[in-house]
């Protein structure tokens, strides 16, 4: 079944110390004869320098909008076994944890319907298996859930929520990222799953401002744990660090952002008045200084990737909301939140991109959130503004 | 107004705007909603009875999904006819 | 066969079920951690336990026979407990300490690479290229396989002075957000496609297409029923081909790789940045883009050489100034470079003072 084709453009990709994707794409090739066309396909892509995928092909399974993408070869064929190649992406867990007999138990299906190939895991979060026909779709969709396992979001949908590993196994969390996640993935199932949005809506949760899902860069609504009240200082361990040879002068003090930081050798002081909550001390005397001890989050929207008027970071909308336990405040401010941008924008307009079109004003109204200065870097500099009827009350 | 016969006008409405327009699911609703007098809701849950079952479809293009009477091909993929 | 019954909207499985106990235990009860080599630390909690977290290499694309074998690494060394990170690399969780030299042992012995924790180089976020794209102008899983077998000592061992973050994007819709990595490349399309005006009325929906172009370079031209690209409007973003195949954006002798420097998303000491452009343009040359390498490697040299402790490259460079990072870098500064998209205005110096 293997080894159809002489490879030599990609065996070069074999050598070196680091993984090689291209010995992967040749263990899931001893077994199945899609993986060896997807070997012949790319040797070929390596030689003229170009890819053979046709986008299109309505594919998913009966009921779902999405978590199938229609993938084919443009070259069936040379490469018959990749005339479908489609893509079916699984809710990844909260954190990407797994254990042993669940992954395998997902490997054994796999390999009985697919090419054996897989992303751990795609950039939306999802467990990615490439590689499949159409045929085969209804049959793994039932495989897979009757097992528990669930199909992830694509097209005009939401995309399966992530997060970063939080309290599972991080000091700096300041929420339970795993369980919020959790419970937005359940709680938007139908979102997810029926695709009746303008376009695609991400949500994304990290622990702190380290942010270690990048989810102010990739989420439309990024969800972002911190504090309130003074960081908590060991005295002790802060002397440990400086005996054990950290210039706490140069190396804290004189980085935090907001100068509110002060070391006389003995003891360090913070005006929590100015801290910013920034992160950088936490992180680097994480044994001296924890978070203040009121936990919540704050709330940001729009971030998205360039295409096509440029890239946007999400923007703060909300300083602080708490997240506890069952979230009712943060699941309703969602709904709202959905609830404008699926009545106010164009088809395939990201939320980012209809607030900046249509004003903050009328999203903070919307969803009845107030203006503060945490929402902006500075206020306007031109005399250009509007007023509306209700500021003349 | 019976089930049945709220998903009938929803098919007779998919059935005269094929060609014509990519219609999404929200527009769907809105026209019938319209039509019929029931509440969005109720068309929706119509609509989606019919997708579960194959009577329409969700589909995908120019970026965006919509929904769509489901080709000869597809039934044929789902097993729904011979 | 009979195939079970299936379930709809159930979502994924929670979580707590493939937690090890030691985590459920001290669950958001944790007090700090260790960095105890380039690949391990220890998680202590308040309780006193300790977790111990030994992170190895993948390239994301990976078999269903090498997820097996750290299936059953993960059974053998810890209780079958694992996870994967967001750069994609793979996290066995070890309650016992014992059992942590000997798994690293073996890991190395199987020729894994044990490393990205701490200021180092972790696992290049990617996307899919030629491996499983149609709009890919590169190969995202070549390229980070060439860059990180240079880069690799950076992940396993060689420290720098904070965490470097890269990424690669295989076209311009940036699948992988890589718009706000330390060093990342992104690949482009430099010329209007070409059409093929006898299949475009065949295959395509013209007012989808000209609807497609986000700077409406493209008009209907009812002659022949196909339709018109205004050269002086398109800047080469593929979406037209998305829709319409038969308008081709691939050039493979023109195609290549940009490189962008200085983003981050986190938001210690300094707000989250956007990368920006470092070098303009780089031919594709499969299978191990030589030249790309070497320039990223002197963007890291360069920053390791010239930034203070904690800085990460984009802190460093906003420091020193744009103007250096081009002296020190050596690179070239060309027309590409001034912006002259969306921003521009915001990008142009507005003070006398500068440095040579
Ligand atoms: C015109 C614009 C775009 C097109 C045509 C496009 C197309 C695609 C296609 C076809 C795939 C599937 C690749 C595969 O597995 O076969 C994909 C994956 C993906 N897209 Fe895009 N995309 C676009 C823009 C974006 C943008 C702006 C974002 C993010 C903000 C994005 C996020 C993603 C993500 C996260 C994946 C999964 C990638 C992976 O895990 O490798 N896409 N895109
Ligand atoms: C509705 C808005 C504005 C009005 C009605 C306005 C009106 C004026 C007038 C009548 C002058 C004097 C012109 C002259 O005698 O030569 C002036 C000068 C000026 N304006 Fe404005 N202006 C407006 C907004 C702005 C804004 C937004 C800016 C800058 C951000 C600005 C910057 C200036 C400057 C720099 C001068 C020259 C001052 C000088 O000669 O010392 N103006 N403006
Ligand atoms: C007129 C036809 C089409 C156009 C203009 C188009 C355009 C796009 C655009 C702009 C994106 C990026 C935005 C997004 O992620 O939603 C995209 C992504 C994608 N397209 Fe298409 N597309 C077309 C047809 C199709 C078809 C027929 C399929 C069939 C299965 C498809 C599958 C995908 C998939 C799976 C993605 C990945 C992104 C995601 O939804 O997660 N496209 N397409
Ligand atoms: C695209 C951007 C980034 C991604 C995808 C990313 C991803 C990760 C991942 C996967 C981890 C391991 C956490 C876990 O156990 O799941 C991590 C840890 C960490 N990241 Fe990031 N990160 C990014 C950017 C940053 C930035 C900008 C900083 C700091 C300025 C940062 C600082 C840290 C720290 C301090 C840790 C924990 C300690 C350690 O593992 O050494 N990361 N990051
Ligand atoms: S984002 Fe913060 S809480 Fe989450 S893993 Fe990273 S450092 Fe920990
Ligand atoms: S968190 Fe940041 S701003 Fe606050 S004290 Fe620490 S370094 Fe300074
Ligand atoms: S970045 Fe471009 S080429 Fe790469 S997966 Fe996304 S759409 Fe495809
Ligand atoms: S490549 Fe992009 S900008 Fe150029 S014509 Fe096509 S859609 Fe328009």
């Amino acid at each position: 079944m293997s080894g159809k084709y002489k490879t030599p453009m990609l065996d070069e990709l074999e050598k070196g110390p680091w993984p090689s994707f291209v010995t992967e794409i040749k263990k899931a090739a001893k077994k199945s004869s899609m993986a060896d066309d997807e070997l012949g396909q790319l040797e070929k892509s390596y030689k003229t320098k170009r890819g053979y995928w046709k986008h299109g092909g309505i594919v998913g399974v009966l009921g779902y909008g999405g978590g199938v993408i229609g993938r084919y070869s443009s070259l069936p064929e040379e490469f018959p076994g990749i005339a479908h190649f489609h893509t079916v992406r699984i809710n990844q867990t909260s954190g990407f944890f797994y254990t042993a007999k669940a992954l395998k138990e997902i490997c054994d299906i796999w390999d009985k319907y697919g090419s054996g190939l897989t992303n751990m895991h795609g950039s939306t979060g999802d467990l990615v298996l490439l590689g499949t026909t159409t045929e085969n779709l209804e049959a793994i969709f039932a495989e897979y859930s009757s097992r528990g396992w669930d199909l992830g979001g694509s097209g005009s949908a939401m995309r399966t929520p992530s997060c970063c590993v939080g309290p599972g196994r991080c000091e700096w969390s300041n929420i339970d990222t795993l369980d919020i996640t959790y419970t937005l993935t359940q709680e938007f199932q139908d979102e997810l799953h029926r695709p009746a949005f303008p376009y695609k809506f991400k949500i994304k949760t990290a622990g702190c401002a380290v942010d270690c899902v990048a989810a102010i860069a990739r989420a439309d609504m990024s969800i972002i744990g911190t504090w309130k009240g003074n960081i908590q200082i060991d005295q002790a361990e802060v002397k440990k660090y400086a005996d054990k040879g950290m210039n706490i002068q140069a190396e804290i003090i004189d980085m935090c952002p907001t100068n509110c930081m002060a070391y006389d050798g003995k003891t360090l002081k913070i005006n929590d008045v100015e801290c910013n909550r920034c992160m950088h001390c936490i992180a680097k005397m994480t044994k001296a200084l924890r978070s203040g001890k009121e936990k919540g989050a704050t709330i940001l929207i729009g971030s998205k990737a360039p295409i096509v008027v440029g890239s946007l970071l999400s923007w703060v909308i909300v300083p602080f909301i708490k997240a506890d336990a069952p979230y009712t405040e943060l699941k309703e401010l969602i709904r709202k939140i959905i609830g404008w941008w699926d009545d106010t924008a164009k088809p395939r307009e990201r939320i980012g991109e209809v607030i900046e079109s249509e004003g903050m004003r009328p999203f903070l109204e919307a969803i009845g959130v107030p203006p503060m200065p945490q929402q902006v870097k500075e206020p306007r500099k031109d005399p250009f503004f509007f007023w509306s009827e209700s500021d003349f009350k | 107004m019976e089930t049945a016969e709220l998903q009938d006008k929803i098919f007779a409405y998919m059935e005269k705007m094929k060609g014509k327009k990519k219609l999404k699911e929200k527009d769907v609703i809105k026209a019938l909603a319209e039509e019929t007098s029931e509440a969005p809701d109720t068309v929706k849950k119509a609509l989606r009875g019919m997708i579960d079952v194959g009577r329409l479809m969700y589909s995908y293009g120019g970026g965006a999904s919509s929904v769509e009477i489901p080709s000869e091909e597809y039934l044929r993929e789902k097993g729904l006819i011979k | 066969m009979a195939l079970p019954k299936r379930q709809t909207d159930i979502g994924p499985p929670k979580y707590d079920q493939f937690l090890p106990p030691i985590i459920k235990k001290n669950y958001g009860k944790w007090k700090y951690h260790e960095e105890l080599s380039g690949g391990t630390m220890v998680h202590v909690a308040e309780s006193g336990d300790k977790l111990y977290t030994v992170r190895v290499a993948s390239p994301r694309i990976l078999s269903t026979e090498t997820i097996r074998e750290i299936c059953d690494l993960s059974e053998k060394y810890c209780d079958g407990y694992l996870r994967f990170t967001t750069r994609n690399n793979v996290e066995f969780l070890v309650s016992d300490q014992s059992k942590v030299d000997p798994l690293v042992a073996e890991l190395k012995q199987k020729k894994y690479l044990v490393g990205g924790i701490g200021d180092r180089v972790s696992n290049i976020v990617h996307t899919q290229g030629w491996v499983h794209c149609h709009s890919a102008c590169t190969d995202a899983s070549g390229l980070v396989k060439a860059i990180m077998d240079d880069l690799h000592e950076y992940f396993t061992t060689k420290e720098l002075p904070n965490k470097v973050r890269l990424a690669v994007a295989c076209c311009v819709n940036m699948c992988g957000a890589v718009h706000c990595s330390d060093i990342a490349v992104v690949a482009v399309h430099r010329k209007v496609p070409t059409i093929n005006h006898e299949l475009v009325p065949k295959v395509c929906e013209i007012p989808t297409t000209v609807a497609s172009c986000p700077t409406s370079a493209i008009r209907p031209n009812p002659k022949d029923k196909s339709v018109i690209i205004n050269e002086e409007k398109c800047m080469y973003c593929g979406n037209c081909f998305t829709v319409c195949p038969p308008i081709d954006i691939h050039k493979p002798e023109e195609d290549g790789v940009a490189i962008v420097v200085g983003g981050k998303v986190g938001s210690l000491r300094t707000d989250p940045k956007f990368s920006k452009l470092a070098i303009p343009f780089f031919y594709n040359e499969p299978p191990r883009w030589p030249k790309v390498v070497a320039a990223i490697r002197n963007i890291l040299e360069t920053y390791e050489k010239n930034a203070m402790k904690h800085e990460r490259v984009g802190e460093w460079i906003e420091r020193i100034g744009w103007e250096s990072f081009f002296k020190l870098t050596g690179i070239e500064f060309t027309f590409q470079h001034i912006d002259d998209f969306t921003f521009a205005r915001d990008t142009f110096r507005t003070s006398a003072a500068f440095k040579y």
